[in-house]
């Protein structure tokens, strides 16, 4: 009751919007941000060519029949590396987009609550990262019986526990392009440095190498690709930590906090 | 309504607004003008939750603007006409919005037509579009929700004589529906035909408030003699600040209330100063009251220092 009281304040403007307006469910700030991550030329083009690429990547085991294992999991890895290195890259644009165009001015000014903006947003690229997973399946899927049927022998080696390894895998470089591009605010800087500084720490782990699994995200991303769980959950933990959980949640503050131009 | 409470921000040792505060009532368009640099911008990302204030608040019907449920409806805002994604076509601009707010498409085929772009400018892509083109999707977009709030920074900023009238009689109309409108501008020109209330801001801090009409009334007369000499003389020794116009005109301040036609006739008449005319300033009086009011080194200000 008292809420209601408080919030009820003298009303000197028109009754025209007196009844309490509701506000904008979760759901209807995702359709949104689904439209915008998806709408512009760029945006288009851009999964268009992941499509393409990803697609294109499978001639690469079914022409290469002998330096390329093939092996199911062989086959999907390489429809791995395109939704790895370009689907982050569109995460990261649904980050920054929006503070390189100024859109952000609109944006939350139409939701001030700034968190579920980009709850939103961070959601819209979980849902890319589960699409871009299933398309890359289908597309393995498709390159390998089309190699049975041209009368080649593909081992059969996918498991449960291997699907969701690549789901994984896909996923968190999703979600680390989202971190990086909720923290930096810039597309550019956020690009560059999403692919210059986990290959930066690939390189200084190689040299320290007691430390280097604990910090490198290649290797320990490469094990959640391989399902290869056993003895690196911890080292997974902190890696993912440090390359995702941290700057995201840093991105987040700095989104509700930052000044906005 | 809106509603600004000594509002302040620094940015280190910069104080760009201190200490802000005025009221904007249903059914009054107010303008808030200062000279590029004297915080209007800053006070108005604070209105709208943009920028936070380090001190004061605000309030939008009623609410701080961030705890408005549905801004859209309630509060219509324009804060940068250059700040829309250049790739989307204007009808998909305003679409997003439309999608925020729940209203359904037909309302965008609307507002577009309001704003002057519906055809073929609709479908252009924003990057296309001229400053005047973006001012018009701007005020759409800030219209779209049908909201009885509308915040405009430089809504006349790059349109046309004709884009002004326009926008003169559309928020003319708002606010005579009972809406409440505060915009922005540098210069006052741009807006006096349309505003009926001002807030005028120098150097962060309010110089001016109140209704067009009793600020523009008060302020100042209008002197001219063929013989200007002696008529600067007169004042001198009468002690009386004045600014010399470019034609040589001689406009007093009158907002001190010591000074008054009747006293400046009485002088002349003492001093055997012809006057030729002898009168409340009109328009560029205001002009005057403008310049005066937010920049320190006026003629006015430097001949009262003078005369001191």
């Amino acid at each position: 009751m008292t809420t209601l009281l408080t919030t009820r304040e003298p009303h000197l403007d028109p009754p025209r919007t007196s009844r309490q307006e509701p506000g904008i469910p979760f759901s209807r700030l995702l359709r949104v941000e689904w439209g915008k991550a998806t709408d512009t030329r760029a945006a288009r083009w851009l999964i268009l060519t992941i499509a393409a690429t990803t697609t294109g990547l499978m001639l690469a085991p079914l022409l290469a029949t002998t330096s390329i294992d093939q092996t199911q999991t062989g086959y999907l890895s390489f429809a791995a590396l395109a939704l790895t290195v370009l689907l982050p890259v569109v995460s990261i644009l649904t980050l920054t987009s929006e503070w390189s165009q100024r859109t952000v001015l609109a944006t939350f000014t139409q939701e001030p609550r700034r968190a579920r903006v980009i709850t939103a947003k961070v959601s819209v690229s979980l849902i890319l990262a589960a699409l871009g997973s299933a398309f890359a399946g289908l597309i393995t899927a498709a390159a390998v019986l089309l190699a049975e049927l041209s009368g080649r022998d593909i081992a059969s080696d996918m498991s449960t526990s291997k699907v969701i390894g690549f789901a994984l895998f896909v996923l968190l470089n999703v979600l680390m392009g989202v971190a990086f591009g909720a923290l930096l605010h810039n597309t550019a800087a956020a690009i560059v440095l999403f692919f210059a500084l986990p290959a930066a720490f690939t390189a200084a782990s190689a040299a320290l190498n007691s430390i280097g699994q604990w910090i490198d995200p290649s290797r320990t991303l490469g094990w959640v690709l391989q399902a290869d769980w056993a003895g690196h959950l911890p080292q997974i933990l902190t890696a993912t930590t440090i390359w995702l959980t941290a700057p995201l949640a840093a991105g987040l503050t700095r989104t509700i906090r930052r000044e906005i131009k | 309504m809106i509603t600004a409470d000594s509002l302040s921000k620094s940015y280190g040792a910069t104080t760009v607004v201190r200490d802000v505060s005025f009221r904007c009532d249903p059914g009054t368009i107010t303008g808030f003008l200062g000279p590029n640099g004297a915080g209007k911008s800053t006070t108005l990302r604070m209105i709208t939750g943009l920028t936070h204030p380090d001190a004061g608040t605000a309030t939008v019907a009623g609410r701080p603007f961030a705890e408005l449920p549905n801004p859209l409806r309630v509060a219509g805002t324009l804060l940068d006409a250059s700040a829309m994604h250049s790739g989307r076509t204007g009808r998909s601009t305003l679409r997003i919005a439309a999608r925020m707010a729940a209203l359904p498409d037909g309302r965008v085929e609307q507002v577009l037509t309001t704003v002057g772009l519906a055809g073929a400018a609709a479908d252009r892509r924003v990057g296309n579009y001229s400053l005047g083109m973006r001012q018009r999707l701007g005020i759409g977009q800030a219209l779209l929700g049908d909201p009885r709030v509308l915040i405009l920074d430089e809504p006349a900023n790059g349109l046309d004589p004709e884009g002004i009238a326009w926008m003169r009689t559309l928020l003319r109309d708002f606010a005579d529906r009972g809406g409440t409108v505060l915009l922005s501008s540098h210069l006052l020109s741009e807006v006096q035909a349309t505003v009926d209330h001002l807030v005028v801001i120098a150097d962060g801090t309010v110089v001016a408030a109140g209704p067009l009409d009793a600020l523009l009334a008060s302020t100042a007369l209008l002197i001219r003699s063929p013989e200007p000499e002696s008529l600067h003389r007169m004042l001198e020794g009468a002690g009386i600040p004045f600014g010399v116009n470019t034609d040589q005109s001689v406009t007093v301040d009158t907002s001190s209330g010591d000074v008054d036609a009747r006293r400046i006739a009485h002088l002349a008449v003492d001093a055997r100063v012809l006057v030729t005319e002898l009168r409340a300033a009109d328009s560029g009086g205001l002009e005057q009251l403008f310049f005066s009011l937010t920049a320190g080194d006026t003629p006015l200000a430097a001949h009262s220092q003078e005369a001191a």
